[in-house]
This record gives C-alpha cells, structure tokens and sequence, in this order.
C-alpha cells in the first residue's frame, strides 16, 4: 500500500469553460487554469468566485479530472456557494488553489479493490478507476449509489460501474440498478464475500463512509475512506476541519485531532473515532 | 429608475500620491527593527509553515514581502480545541470557534521555531496564557532558547480570545491584568518586540491600549475578532456548539478601522491594525489612520498569497 507523491499545490485563476448538467442533481464544471495542474485520486481543491464577487471561504471540492490546464469538478447545488457555482457561464473567473491533501493509495496490483461511492462522492473514485484501476492484473468491482434512476450521471460512469437507486424512479430505458442502499449492494456480492479479501476506497455521505466502514472492518478488509467537511482554508491553517482520530503512538485510547484538509481527506477507516 | 451598477465602483485603481512608505523596508518597533509593515494574523497562516510548498504564476512564495507572520495562538499546554462545527461563513464574515488548538509551547519551543528560523520566516509569536506570569515563563523560555535566532522578531499577547470558554480567561478587557500580562512578559523579553493584542469587545479600547504601553508593550494589535453568534434555522439553536465565537472577515473591517482610529488619536500609542484586511486599499485604510503595520487574517485562508499580494501593490 503506497501513496504517490504528491503534486505541488498552485493558486491561480481560472475561467470556466464548461458548466452542465451530468444528472437530475449533478453538475460538471470544467475549469480552465493558467497552467497545467496534476493531481492525484481523492485530492481536493478549494474554489472561489473572483474579485468582489468572492465568498469569505473558497470551497473544497474533489478533482474529478485534469487535462493539461483544464481541471473538472462534480457538484450537486447545496449551498450559497454551490448555487453561486451554479450560475456561472462559461467564461467566468473562478479562483482555484490545489491540488491539496492526501490521495487515496494504490493498493498491490495484485490486491482486489472494491469502490464504494455515493453521489457527489463519485469523483475520487471515478478519478482512481480511471488512473489505477486499468490495465492492470487487478480486479476492481466498482459501486455507485445515487437517491434515484434521474440522479444517476449514466454518462460519465460507462460500464465499469454496479449501480443501486434509492428510489427506482427516473430510471432510462435499458439500464438496470439495485434497488437499495449502496453498500447493502456490495454485502449483497456473494463472490465477494466468499472470495479473497478486498481493500475499500469509499467516498460519500457519513452514513455510506460508516456502512462502508463496517462492512469492511467485519470481513477483516483495509479501508480508506474520503471524507466530506466544511473547510475555512484546505491548506491547513485554520484549523476549522477538524476530525477525532486515534492516536496509536500515545496508546491507552487516545484521540487527537485531524485537520481534514491536510491529514485527510482520506483517511485509514480504522484510524477514525466514530464510535 | 436609476439602475443598480453591477460592480461596485471602485474608486483607486493604483496606490494614491499621499503613499510614501514602502511596507517592505524594515522598520523600528520597539528595541526590534521588523522586515516589513505587512504581517499575517494570529491563527489564520498556523505556525506559517504550511505555505512554502504553494506556488503561483504571479508570486513565487506565500512569503515575499511578508513582514511576519504570527503564529497561531500557543499556550503552556497543548490544546485540543473546540468541538465541531467550528467556522461559520456569515454573508461578508465568518464566526470561529477554534478553541485555540494547539501543540502545546514546549513542542512549539523545541520543533517549531527553530523550523521557523531555518527557514527564515520572519515570526512573531502568539502567547496566551491562564495567569499573568506565565506569559512571563513562556517568554523567558522564549529568551533563553531563541536569544540567537535572527527571524523571531516578538511576542504578541492573546489576551482577548474570547471563544475559550475558561473562567477569568478573557484578560483583555480589564486594563489592570492587561497591565500585569504586558509587565510579566517585558521583563523577559528585553530585545524583542511586544504587542498586546487588543479585544473590541469593550467600551474603552484607548484605555487598554494606553496601560499595555505603559506597562511595556511597544505597539498594540487592534482588532481581535467580534463576538458573534449565528443560528441554524432548522434546529432553532446556535450553530456553533459554544453558542458565540469570533467574528472576522470583511465586515468588521469598518469596527477595527474605528477602533484604530480611538487608540490613535486618544492614546498616541503605536497601533498594527488588524480586521477584515483582503486587499491593497484597505490595508492603505488603516495606514492612512496612523497604524504602523497591519496583519492580514481571513484572507489569508482564502488565499495563501493575500499577504504577499498587498506587499507587492504597495511597494514603492
């Protein structure tokens, strides 16, 4: 299990160049940037409205893509900053600092992996599926739950992906899902259940990170799950991202706190002090 | 019907003829000469080591032109802060409730600063403290440890914290123990430069100001945050979970600007002015008032250059 090293963050500006619907939910937001920008599967950047028009915080978002210059973003219209992002047309300024935080890690080749995302949480994952999970002796069984048929982006998840609905309405001709929660999906999968052991990358709402998470810690599998918080900076300064884990090198139970953005946001599940 | 203008006019677009220092040259404050007038505020650049692998076309470091960063509030034992949530975004603010999170000061002392001063980052260090004398304990620490170091320029006093919620913690508001805190930490503190840093949650802020100075402080910081409280609608409860935390940002620019403006021309006494800082014009605001320096504090979250872009506008 190794993580690659990491690109060097940027901060520069941006003009969209493309911002459309990928579902009943989802947007797509291609951003152009003044240079060429890499990153890694589970890595996040921090975007703002520019000039006057700036938001006190930028907001983080998982990086889907990057192409030389043009870096793409999933999002669903959540907030005032969302719904602001929402409303920009192609030519617009956006500010961008990134790529930040840690990656998911590249499992052995050997090692099958089992992707667990949900919703807005599909980019890291689509991200290391696109850049890992190729080519490669590996088996990767991929999963994607969405709230309904219509809030599934068909487009962008092609075949490689299982897919499970909440809700079975909005469902296109032709394509099939599971009716239920995502990780009830991958529980389901005798062939995994009774196979060899899977590493699990996870990225999504709490409660799938915690299903996730517990699927795996029962059948003795690694787990890594991306999380979701409401971030001031993503560089780590503020402090304002914070999550509970356990401090191993302190031993006797110990917690400390992770700032997401730095130290996450993915995280070892078993490091996690939900409980 | 008159029509609304879509951007706000702005009004300077270049830095105006009444501007003749250059804020990257030195300048004295007390027995220290510091780098430059453009600083970063306590707990919005860490400890100011987490910008040096960011880069920018325009800028190549987080740090040219920056006249120093103070660090992240240190206290004599870590810290592990307040629960979540811990920032609200409010329109043209935000709300923290950090809780002071942090290492601690003898891992400060031992890891911190001298990565600070090996890579020469101009610093001033943030203290608070539970009692007057240990501010003084930590400063002689301070002295004793980094009498050599040639980047550590100060010591600024957090004494208007006003999210810990720990009795009789919030110094800030009563001259007397601004005085004692000041006192404690000037005798240990004989070359370097001191500020206190001053709370607006008072009726007499030029009063505080003027019994830091006198009892030793070279300078003061003005503003800390504004107490503030947001609530979430849904629940019908505070949204932070110790109800008020520190409001900051562009809104309370226009409060610390008039705070400044008290301490000035009531107290006489040197002022770095802090408070809503995101650009050239407005750090230009607080100059034009009499402040000797200023520190820039949520925009540097927003943009680890902030800082370094106002160096840069006002350079001469």
């Amino acid at each position: 299990m190794v993580e690659l090293p990491r690109p060097a963050a940027i901060r520069c500006d941006g003009v969209v160049r493309a911002n459309d619907p990928v579902s009943s939910g989802l947007l797509c937001l291609d951003l152009e940037l003044e240079q060429p920008v890499s990153f890694l599967p589970g890595q996040f950047a921090m975007l703002n409205l520019a000039g006057d028009s700036s938001l006190v915080f930028s907001r983080p978002f998982s990086i889907f893509a990057a192409v030389g210059p043009v870096v793409s973003f999933l999002y669903r219209e959540v907030g005032r900053g969302t719904r602001a992002m929402g409303a920009l047309k192609p030519g617009d300024p956006l500010t961008f600092l990134g790529p930040l935080g840690h990656s998911f890690p590249v499992p052995d080749p050997r090692q099958p992996v089992v992707l667990i995302a949900g919703g807005v949480g599909l980019p890291p994952l689509a991200a290391w599926l696109e850049a890992t999970g190729d080519g490669c002796e590996r088996r990767v069984n991929a999963f994607f739950g969405a709230r309904d048929g219509a809030d599934v982006p068909w487009g962008i998840l092609g075949d490689k992906w299982n897919v499970s609905v909440d809700n079975l309405v909005g469902m296109p001709p032709g394509r099939d899902a599971w009716h239920g929660l995502v990780t009830e999906m991958v529980a389901a999968r005798a062939d995994l259940r009774d196979g060899p052991p899977q590493t699990v990358l996870a990225c999504g709402p709490t409660p799938l990170l915690k299903a996730a998470r517990k699927l795996a810690a029962g059948r003795g599998w690694p787990c890594w799950l991306s999380l979701e918080e409401h971030m001031g900076c993503g560089y780590g300064v503020c402090k304002g991202c914070v999550v509970p884990v356990h401090d191993p090198g302190r031993g006797g139970g110990a917690l400390r706190n992770a700032t997401c953005c730095e130290e996450g946001p993915v995280f070892n599940a078993e490091l996690l002090a939900w409980d | 019907m008159p029509v609304a203008p879509r951007h706000r006019k702005r009004i300077i677009l270049s830095v105006p003829g009444w501007w003749k220092t250059d804020p990257n040259l030195p300048f004295t404050l007390g027995p220290r000469v510091i780098p430059g007038r453009i600083w970063t505020a306590s707990g919005c650049f860490a400890y100011g080591l987490s910008g040096h692998d960011i880069s920018a076309p325009d800028i190549p470091s987080p740090y040219v032109g920056i006249g120093a960063v103070v660090t992240k509030t240190v206290t004599p034992a870590p810290r592990t802060g307040n629960p979540m949530p811990r920032l609200v975004e409010t329109g043209t603010g935000a709300i923290n409730s950090i809780g002071l999170e942090n290492v601690g000061f003898e891992e400060f002392l031992a890891v911190t600063l001298p990565d600070l001063e090996s890579r020469g980052v101009p610093t001033v260090v943030s203290l608070a403290a539970t009692r007057p004398d240990q501010f003084g304990e930590m400063a002689g620490r301070l002295q004793e440890k980094a009498a050599g170091y040639t980047h550590w320029h100060g010591v600024e006093l957090n004494l208007s914290c006003p999210n810990v919620a720990e009795g009789g913690h919030d110094f800030g508001r009563d001259p007397d123990t601004v005085a004692a805190c000041v006192q404690s930490t000037r005798a240990q503190l004989p070359d370097r430069a001191l500020l206190a840093k001053l709370t607006p949650n008072v009726t007499d802020i030029a009063a505080l100001a003027t019994a830091a100075v006198d009892a030793g402080a070279d300078a003061v910081s003005a503003i800390n945050t504004v107490i503030g409280l947001d609530v979430d609608l849904a629940t019908g409860q505070p949204v932070l979970p110790r109800r008020f935390g520190g409001y900051s940002g562009p809104a309370i620019r226009p409060i610390a600007l008039a705070k400044v403006d008290e301490i000035v021309s009531r107290s006489g006494v040197p002022v770095v002015g802090v408070g809503g800082i995101e650009n050239f014009e407005d750090a230009l605001k607080f100059f034009a008032l009499g402040a000797v320096a200023v520190q820039v504090g949520t925009a540097q979250m927003r943009d680890p250059f902030a800082a370094a872009r106002i160096a840069r506008a006002l350079a001469l």
